[in-house]
């Protein structure tokens, strides 16, 4: 980890045995539990989970609006736990945007200048230029409420950049969006993030936007750290049920490992054996689960041998989606570029293909 | 540190934006900002609550209880109070009822003439309403006596709960008003779908809807009545209330023994009324469960809508014929007897004798009208983002000045500051009430008013506040200012609507309230409103109205420099909607 003071550089995020308690009435409640995590300069990190699973605690003390009960946060090797808001390096974009309303949009992105008591012009010209280059140029003396959502979010985004900030904050500020702005937002953010080189924490509990945006992603649950890695790593080697079940949809399938070696077990699986990647965990004749993605599951019509049977069948355009009744339950299966009219009703005996090469076994918790 | 963080982990903060920032050092700002409001709230309210309780209990007193409890007279004083506390509360909301239903669903023209008539009597002095009461309806009313010929006694209950009513309902008018408002017209529109006729929705949908504000409603107008001793003063006659009973035996029979304990037997329900209207009914109003309300309101256009309208326009006839009084009263020699014109009573007022009450209470009321209006932001600001644990009681401490009478005060007020506080040959405080009292009791009349002012900018501003997104203070400063800076930049200019309708209403508070004040004036220091009691009980009604109609213009003045000096509009719905949750119109 660089302790590096240059501009360049700068940015290294770690977070030491940081853990969080509130107490509602009598009992304490975790909300963030032993969380180690390192960010790379530069790196563009996501906190990923659902609802109360502590992500936005985490950013929340990264930016110093709540204190650690204990653990320490520490950036480019200075520990920040005395240092308030005001005083961290960092600019947050809220879910709300936060924009004072009071305001003009220049106003508004003039604020973060003044503080740091930049000369007139030069506030000036950092807020011409922020407005260029977001696509602002001409509404500087607008009012925050005369924009669209697309348009605060930008005055949001760059209100936060102007100050240089050594880090970025990111408290899911593209819920409050319409699903085809928050697809073009996502595009700048990144474009402008790998521009500026800022080393950037994002929360959300949106699996598209984590994907999409980040280098790694952290995925949390009930407090604690599921796992981190790429996007690629938590979609086809989730280190858990949870990350399997929560990225992505997923087919859980009850089996005992008969071998396990190099990375890989030998399972039974629907009446065929398959040899998928697993978990370092897995030991051979306790019970595991194989996840198997819906696309990596092939139908085809079969009276004898058969599978199962298709319960239900839905047809969304890109893919058709099956639910299928098996011995060991239904499966989900999607079909990628399905023909409408050669859908298989509802009652059809099918046989399954599973691809192995895209299914992992974990332990069952 | 270990102590900021002991009271994080203490605090029952939500894991979502808690609105409290966690901050590891206090801001000197902070610090300094809760030093003086505390100062000022222990100085003006607890110290002299504090010695009616320890002169209410004292072993001198204790005997009193008994003798009360067995007194004919004293336990029908017990019952006056209760009594005109009821029929006030229930008339007071009728009206304010019938206003709010005129208002928000009936099809009928002169809507916004009875808005105005229904706000009125926010801005106009005490003693107004009743001693206009007394030149129309008395025993020698012009429309009583006058126009019917008859010989009606005004004076005691019916009269009482008749001004107390006409007083007091504007507070029940403007939260009804608001809440009718906000009751979503989906609602209605779903029960008509049902094939519900519009009594039958008026009576299983809107009605059960408004019920806890209605409620509300009656308990804050029965504290109202019960803290009254304006009123009492003037159209008592031989019906007599405790507050009156207490003034009496303060001014009349020097027995602050006894003025003690009257007090605490007002103060007990008041409070407890108050508190009942504020912990627990408050939280059972519900207008509407769902996001916006959407569609409009369906305007009753059948017949029925001619009588019910008929009563209001009936009502705000009855009061446009006193604030005519009022100001007719004032230009004439003797209203209604010697009808004429006279500027007599305005020179005297403004010129003579007036003068110095006229100059003392629009420059005391001036000084601490800032000083509450600021003072209530800060407590606010406090008690939303500041405080965690100790929130609740210093919003309760900082609403003291409303929830408890007057006269409680007022009597708080000479039982502590009359006398020096000395300790050995040291005067660690002189004495700031009575003939001696430093400044001419100046300094205790601002201090009364600053308290029985506050908790009206308190209450707006805690509700601004709890409106505003703690994100965009958090925003300012993520972006590297400092507390105080975001207070100056950010959530002041945001709350500057709550904090100007704070200062308005502080102002005309200071210059109508009565109950406090008319045991701290001397001979040096002369209070407009303790003049017009005087006038009003010498008969010198030509006076008494000069004062009131100098007075109101006064408060307007104010209203309009107050909306100069911080621009932006305060109008007078503005200045008047938030009282109603706060409660409180005119001082007593």
């Amino acid at each position: 980890m660089a302790v590096d003071a240059g501009t360049s550089g700068a940015g290294a995020l770690r977070l030491e045995q940081l853990r969080k308690t509130f107490n509602r009435g009598d009992e304490a409640v975790v909300a963030v539990e032993d969380v180690e995590l390192e960010v790379e300069p530069g790196e563009f990190i996501t906190l990923l989970g659902p609802s109360g699973c502590g992500k936005t605690t985490t950013l929340r003390m990264v930016a110093g609006f709540e204190q650690p009960t204990s653990g320490h946060v520490r950036l480019d090797g200075r520990v920040l736990d005395t240092v308030p808001p005001q005083k961290r390096p960092m600019a947050m974009v809220f879910q709300s945007f936060a924009l004072f309303p009071h305001m003009s949009v220049a106003q508004n992105i003039a604020y973060g200048l003044q503080m740091k008591k930049l000369s007139r012009s030069e506030t000036e010209e950092a807020v011409n230029l922020a407005l260029t280059s977001m696509n602002l140029a001409g509404m500087g003396s607008r009012s925050p409420h005369e924009l669209s959502g697309g348009q605060q979010q930008r005055v949001a985004l760059a209100r936060a950049l102007v100050v240089q900030p050594t880090l970025l904050l990111f408290d899911e500020p593209l819920s409050n969006l319409d699903a085809k702005l928050r697809g073009s937002m996502r595009a700048e953010i990144r474009r402008i993030q790998r521009r500026l080189g800022i080393t950037s924490l994002f929360v959300t509990h949106d699996q598209d936007e984590a994907m999409s945006l980040s280098d790694r992603i952290v995925v949390m649950n009930k407090g604690r750290i599921e796992q981190v890695g790429t996007a690629g790593e938590i979609y086809l080697r989730p280190a858990s049920v949870f990350v399997a079940d929560f990225v992505g949809r997923a087919n859980f399938l009850e089996v005992s490992p008969q071998r396990v070696e190099n990375g890989k077990a030998a399972v039974h699986a629907l009446g065929r054996d398959l040899v998928a990647e697993c978990h370092e965990d897995v030991r051979v004749g306790e019970s595991a689960y194989v996840v198997v993605r819906p696309e990596s599951v092939t139908l085809a019509a079969s009276a004898d041998p058969a599978d199962g049977t298709v319960l239900n069948s839905v047809f969304y355009g890109t893919t058709a989606e099956y639910e299928i009744e098996t011995s060991a339950g239904t499966l989900i299966a999607s079909e990628p570029s399905p023909d409408p009219e050669r859908m298989l009703p509802t009652g059809t005996h099918v046989r399954v293909e599973i691809d192995a090469s895209r299914s992992y076994v974990l332990r069952k918790p | 540190m270990t102590a900021a963080a002991s009271e994080l982990t203490a605090a029952p903060a939500p894991p979502a934006p808690s609105g409290k920032t966690g901050r590891v050092r206090r801001s000197p700002y902070v610090i300094g900002a809760v030093a003086i409001s505390v100062a000022v709230v222990v100085l003006g309210s607890l110290i002299p609550l504090a010695m009616i309780l320890k002169t209410a209990f004292s072993a001198e007193a204790l005997p009193r209880y008994g003798e009360f409890v067995t007194s004919w007279a004293d336990l029908s004083i017990l019952r006056n109070t209760l009594v005109l506390g009821v029929l006030v509360g229930v008339c007071g909301t009728a009206i304010g009822f019938l206003f709010a239903f005129v208002q928000t669903r009936l099809d009928v023209p002169f809507k916004r003439f009875l808005h105005v008539i229904a706000l009125v009597p926010i801005v106009s002095p005490p003693f107004a309403i009743a001693t206009a009461t007394i030149v129309l309806y008395g025993r020698s009313g012009i429309i009583t006596s006058g126009l019917f010929g008859l010989e009606y006694d005004i004076y005691g209950l019916d009269g009482l709960t008749f001004v107390l009513s006409v007083s007091f309902f504007p507070v029940a008018y403007l939260s009804l008003v608001g809440m009718m408002r906000a009751l979503d017209p989906a609602l209605e529109e779903a029960a008509m779908d049902m094939s519900a006729s519009r009594w039958r929705i008026f009576r299983t949908v809107q009605l059960p809807l408004l019920a806890p504000g209605l409620a509300a409603a009656v308990l804050l107008l029965f504290v109202e009545a019960l803290a009254d001793l304006a009123n009492p003063l003037v159209l008592g006659g031989d019906y007599t209330v405790l507050a009156s009973r207490a003034y009496l035996a303060v001014t009349g029979e020097f027995d602050t023994t006894s003025a003690a304990v009257y007090s605490v037997i007002l103060l007990a329900p008041a409070v407890a009324m108050f508190m009942a209207q504020r912990y627990w009914l408050s939280g059972k109003v519900r207008t509407t469960v769902t996001g916006k309300p959407a569609g409009s309101v369906h305007l009753i256009r059948g017949w029925a809508r001619w009588p019910i309208a008929g009563a209001a326009y009936l009502i705000a006839l009855v009061i446009l014929s006193l604030y005519a009084t009022v100001i007719l009263g004032g230009f004439t020699e003797v209203f209604g007897v010697n009808n004429k014109f006279t500027l007599r009573h305005f020179r005297e007022v403004l010129f003579g004798q007036g003068q110095q009450a006229v100059g003392d209470t629009a420059l005391l009321a001036a000084i601490a009208t800032p000083i509450a209006g600021l003072l209530g932001v800060v407590i606010a600001w406090l008690v939303v983002r500041q405080l965690r644990a100790t929130a609740g009681w210093l919003d309760f401490i900082g609403t003291l000045g409303i929830a408890v009478p007057g006269t409680v005060y007022g009597i708080g007020y000479v039982l502590a500051y009359r006398t020096d506080w000395e300790i050995g040959p040291f005067t660690l405080l002189p004495s700031l009430v009575g003939g001696t009292a430093v400044l001419g009791g100046s300094l205790a009349i601002v201090l009364s008013f600053v308290i029985r002012s506050m908790p009206a900018g308190q209450r707006t501003a805690v509700g601004a506040l709890a409106q505003l997104h703690p994100s965009i203070e958090q925003a300012s400063a993520d972006l590297g200012a400092s507390q105080a800076t975001t207070f100056r930049r950010v959530t002041l200019p945001l709350i500057r609507p709550a904090l100007l309708t704070g200062l308005c209403y502080s102002f005309a508070r200071c210059m109508t309230t009565v109950s406090t004040v008319v045991f701290l004036v001397t001979p040096e220091t002369k209070i407009m409103t303790s003049q017009i009691l005087n006038a009003s009980n010498n008969g010198r009604y030509g006076v008494a109205f000069a004062y009131c109609t100098v007075l109101t213009v006064l408060v307007l003045l104010a209203f309009g420099a107050i909306r100069l000096i911080l621009g932006g509009t305060a109008a007078l719905n503005r200045v008047a909607a938030p009282m109603s949750t706060t409660r409180r119109v005119r001082g007593e």
